[in-house]
């Protein structure tokens, strides 16, 4: 049984609806990543599982237990859901020490000053900061502060960590750190964690299962592989990764994969259309990431030739852009290439059709 | 806070609201006094103060008048010294300022007194100046006189909502103008004032809505020659007749209500835009003051002229005469100097009473306001509801009623409630006629602290377990204690200020020292109208001197 299930979940502010109906399964011991653009109703989501907005429609279950159930009426306040919440701004108290920070969870739970003192010491030196207890918020940097946000919402044990955008306010090097940390942290205790991000590469690399969102519904589910790899739809082709999306002519679709029109060449791709694709000869989309186009000497199936026009140098590698009729193609390469017309290959099985 | 709680106290709060004020209005509609059973329905009372009363008629032109003089008085000298003292390099700017707000924190009848006892026939000011001239050259109880008076003592209100205004504006827009050719004077008449522009008309309104308020300086200033406003002329209605006429000045406090009503609410519409304008701008960071060169002396001494005449000298005035045994031509002050006054204070239990009421009602009383103010936010706090939206209009309604009303209306109320009569003649009645008056003003203060919280500081506290009210108890209330205890101070020197409220109120065991400052001014003792004026302006300091150093330790 999935820890935590939501089944059809629609909310709204005032007339505009935020979520348009949500399905999700949670599987234990995940960790899961809603992922979407600002606006896409991911925070709402998160909120509403922890029952701080109210849906008015569907059902959000924690091991088959109603939390929120709009058939029944069950809306069970924050208090009673037993979670654990870490904020974006960390809402730490800034009234309380890092330890009575920790501590008051506890101590709702009517848990005495000697049975709390050693798990709030556990769940501070769980994530290193054992020695600053008696500091105040104010007087730690933002990373210490993060770590005493999630100390917090993990030491009364609760089955389920919801997380919003924890790492947006850290520094880069920071929040790759922590990335690690978190998802080892969450591992060790087994817990399933609910974790809010736009940033696709932290989803990738944090998540064993990534819910891709945008405009209140969920495009799509799956492992970060599924999603990076697979994409079922043009948006989440296009959201994951640095992708060439291509106008391209549909010519066939046959057994699963398309036959497109690019600059006057031929290429097959995977069909991704479903079943309700367009006709043979409709204007279409082709999407290809960008580290799939490569450079090659001469012509070939499913290549097209292309005029250079730049390339930046990033480092570890160049991105060059090519023009192949009114397109742009960009694509990754670790040489210099120089003006002129070249050939690009773009394999059948990274081509994506819609 | 749970919803059943929440919807008693915004209950509770609109009962208190609605109570007083629909008793006036069922008032206006009756024959006789409320209570007697013989009264009928009628609009006599309308027809007669409408239509022919002379005086009502009189009060009410007075009242406009005097709104609008004042203000044209009031809105531009306000700005230009905040202009002076917020972007300029002003001499001494750090210092006068604090100096400015000192008229807001001074009873305006208490300023009146001042008025009379310095620049009034025989004042302290106007014998010197005989002296030196052959004549005074003024007359204190003209009209022209009270709106010049009135118009000076409201500058700081202005200046208060100008400066603040200011303050958020950054300075890189008065440097381009600068740059661009443009002296100091018309980078503030064209570029700074402007741009503040929301903040000003804001602070007109409440000006004039002020001026239609008025009650101290025309009480004291304008009975000489009978310069009636709408305030002192529902204050004499209850001599004026015999008997007290319930119904008559139930219309006029209806009338007041009418003119009071619509301007509180323009106002409140236009602290929304200018809140919105403000915001859009919101760098401020480093201002730097602009230099105005030799204009800096010039600007100077107009702010400590103002300061003079507006602070100064009533107040010097009127504690010197407290201090003094006589007044009058020939008299010197030196052989006259004496404590008598203040140690006949002491021979009058009532007004006795009435220091030792008035500091109760200040400490204890204010802070009990403030914990309703702050039991009345919670209430409303994080909730979209319309029970919300009802507060948020509901309290206009005190704010459109003048102390001297609101007095009267709970007087009413006090006479007219079986189980709250044997409350009447104690401070209870008194309090309860406070914290309604100063409801819309201590609501914003007490709200201010609560908008600095983040909601999540509170949701996070609901997450890991805590009811509602466990929220309240231990995340909000402590985070906003510091801005309580503010709060508390300032309802402390408002409510010692206080004057008109309890006019209607006093009776044996509710004295306070405004109230008595009123009557005692109709018998014509000076002597311990000035006594007890300089304890309430002592009372004030102290009150000042706590928000000082509570101030420094937030800073700190």
């Amino acid at each position: 049984m999935p820890k935590l299930t939501i089944d059809d979940l629609h909310l709204r502010y005032g007339t505009v609806e935020i979520l348009k109906g949500i399905d999700a399964k949670f599987e234990e011991g995940s960790v899961v990543c809603l992922l979407g653009r600002s606006g896409s109703g991911k925070t709402t989501l998160l909120r509403s599982i922890a029952g701080l907005e109210e849906p008015y429609r569907g059902a959000i279950r924690i091991d088959g237990r109603p939390v929120y159930d709009a058939g029944s009426g069950t809306n069970l306040p924050p208090e009673k859901r037993d979670l654990g919440f870490v904020f974006q701004s960390y809402a730490l108290w800034p009234h309380k020490t890092v330890f009575e920070n920790v501590a008051y969870g506890l101590r709702l739970r009517g848990q005495s000053k000697a049975e709390l003192q050693p798990k709030v010491q556990a769940a501070l030196d769980g994530v290193g900061l054992g020695a600053l207890a008696e500091r105040y918020p104010s007087q730690l940097s933002g990373g210490q502060q993060q770590r005493v946000a999630i100390a917090r919402a993990l030491v009364y044990e609760p089955p389920v960590i919801l997380l919003d955008e924890p790492l947006s306010n850290l520094d880069a090097k920071l929040r790759e750190e922590a990335r690690i940390w978190i998802r080892a942290l969450i591992k060790r205790r087994g817990i399933t964690a609910v974790f809010v991000t736009h940033d696709q590469a932290e989803a990738l690399a944090i998540a064993d299962q990534v819910v891709l969102l945008d405009g209140g519904r969920l495009v799509q589910s799956g492992t970060p592989e599924d999603l990076y790899e697979r994409p079922e739809t043009l948006f989440a082709s296009e959201f994951m990764g640095t992708n060439n999306t291509l106008s391209v002519t549909l010519r066939e679709r046959r057994a699963g994969r398309a036959l497109v029109e690019l600059g006057g060449q031929p290429l097959w791709g995977v069909d991704r259309s479903g079943a309700d694709g367009g006709k043979a000869g409709s204007q279409t989309k082709g999407v290809i990431r960008i580290e799939a186009v490569r450079i090659v000497d001469g012509a070939g199936e499913n290549r097209v030739p292309a005029e250079y026009e730049t390339s930046i140098y990033l480092g570890n590698q160049f991105e060059h852009l090519f023009r192949c009729g009114d397109q742009t193609i960009r694509l990754v390469s670790d040489r210099r290439t120089g003006p002129g017309r070249h050939w690009l290959e773009c394999p059948p099985e990274r081509l994506w059709v819609f | 806070m749970s919803k059943p709680f929440r919807i008693a106290i915004i209950l509770a709060t609109t009962l208190m609201i609605l109570g007083p004020v629909g008793l006036v209005i069922y008032q206006s509609f009756l024959s006789g006094p409320f209570f007697q059973p013989s009264s009928t329905f009628t609009l006599q009372a309308y027809e007669f103060v409408l239509f022919e009363e002379d005086d009502f008629r009189d009060a009410f032109v007075n009242s406009a008048i005097i709104a609008t003089g004042m203000t044209a008085i009031a809105v531009p000298l306000g700005c230009i010294m905040a202009f002076l003292l917020v972007r300029t390099d002003l001499p001494g700017r750090r210092f006068i300022e604090p100096l400015v707000l000192v008229p807001m924190f001074v009873s305006s009848v208490v300023l009146a007194f001042g008025f009379v006892v310095a620049l009034g026939p025989v004042g302290i000011v106007s014998v010197w100046v005989k002296g030196l001239v052959g004549t005074i050259p003024w007359y204190l109880y003209s009209k022209t006189a009270l709106i010049l008076i009135a118009g000076l003592t409201h500058v700081p209100h202005v200046f208060l909502y100008a400066s603040s205004a200011l303050r958020s504006l950054g300075s890189d827009v008065e440097e381009a103008a600068r740059s661009s050719g443009a002296g100091p004077l018309r980078v503030a008449l064209t570029v700074s004032l402007p741009m503040i522009m929301p903040s000003i008309l804001y602070a007109t309104v409440l000006v004039f809505f002020l001026g239609f308020e008025l009650f101290g300086l025309p009480l004291v200033l304008g009975d000489p020659e009978r310069i009636l406003v709408l305030a002192t002329y529902l204050y004499k209605l209850t001599n004026k007749l015999g008997t007290p006429s319930y119904d008559l000045m139930a219309v006029v406090v209806v009338a007041i209500i009418f003119v009071t009503l619509p301007l509180v609410y323009t106002q409140r519409k236009l602290l929304a835009a200018a809140n919105r304008y403000v915001a859009v701008k919101g760098k401020a960071s480093a201002q730097k003051p602009l230099a105005i060169g030799a204009w800096r002396w010039p600007a100077a001494a107009l702010i400590v002229a103002w300061l003079g005449f507006t602070v100064v000298i009533p107040v010097t005035a009127l504690v010197l005469r407290s201090f003094l045994s006589t007044w009058g031509e020939g008299v010197a002050i030196w052989p006259n100097l004496t404590l008598n006054h203040f140690r006949e204070l002491m021979h009058y239990p009532n007004l006795v009473r009435g220091i030792v009421n008035t500091l109760l009602i200040a400490s204890v009383g204010g802070a009990l306001s403030v914990g309703f103010y702050a039991l009345a936010n919670l209430a409303l706090h994080r909730w979209r509801s319309r029970w919300t939206s009802l507060m948020d209009y509901l309290v206009l309604v005190p704010r459109a009623m003048p102390g001297l009303i609101a007095g009267l209306a709970m007087f009413w109320v006090f006479l007219f409630t079986p189980f709250l009569q044997p409350l009447r003649q104690t401070l209870f009645s008194l309090w309860l006629a406070y914290t309604l008056v100063w409801l819309a003003y201590g609501m914003r203060l007490v709200s201010a602290s609560l908008l600095q919280i983040g909601p999540e500081l509170e949701e996070a506290g609901r997450v890991v377990g805590a009811r509602p009210a466990q929220v309240s108890r231990d995340v909000t209330l402590p985070l906003i204690k510091a801005g309580l205890i503010g709060s508390w101070v300032l309802i402390f020197v408002t409510f010692i200020r206080e004057y008109s409220t309890g006019v209607y109120l006093l009776s044996p065991g509710t004295e306070v020292i405004g109230s008595l400052l009123v009557s005692l001014w109709g018998t014509g003792a000076v002597d311990l109208v000035t006594a007890l004026s300089t304890v309430n302006l002592a009372l004030i300091l102290v009150g000042l001197g706590l928000m000082y150093a509570l101030g420094n330790k937030r800073h700190a």
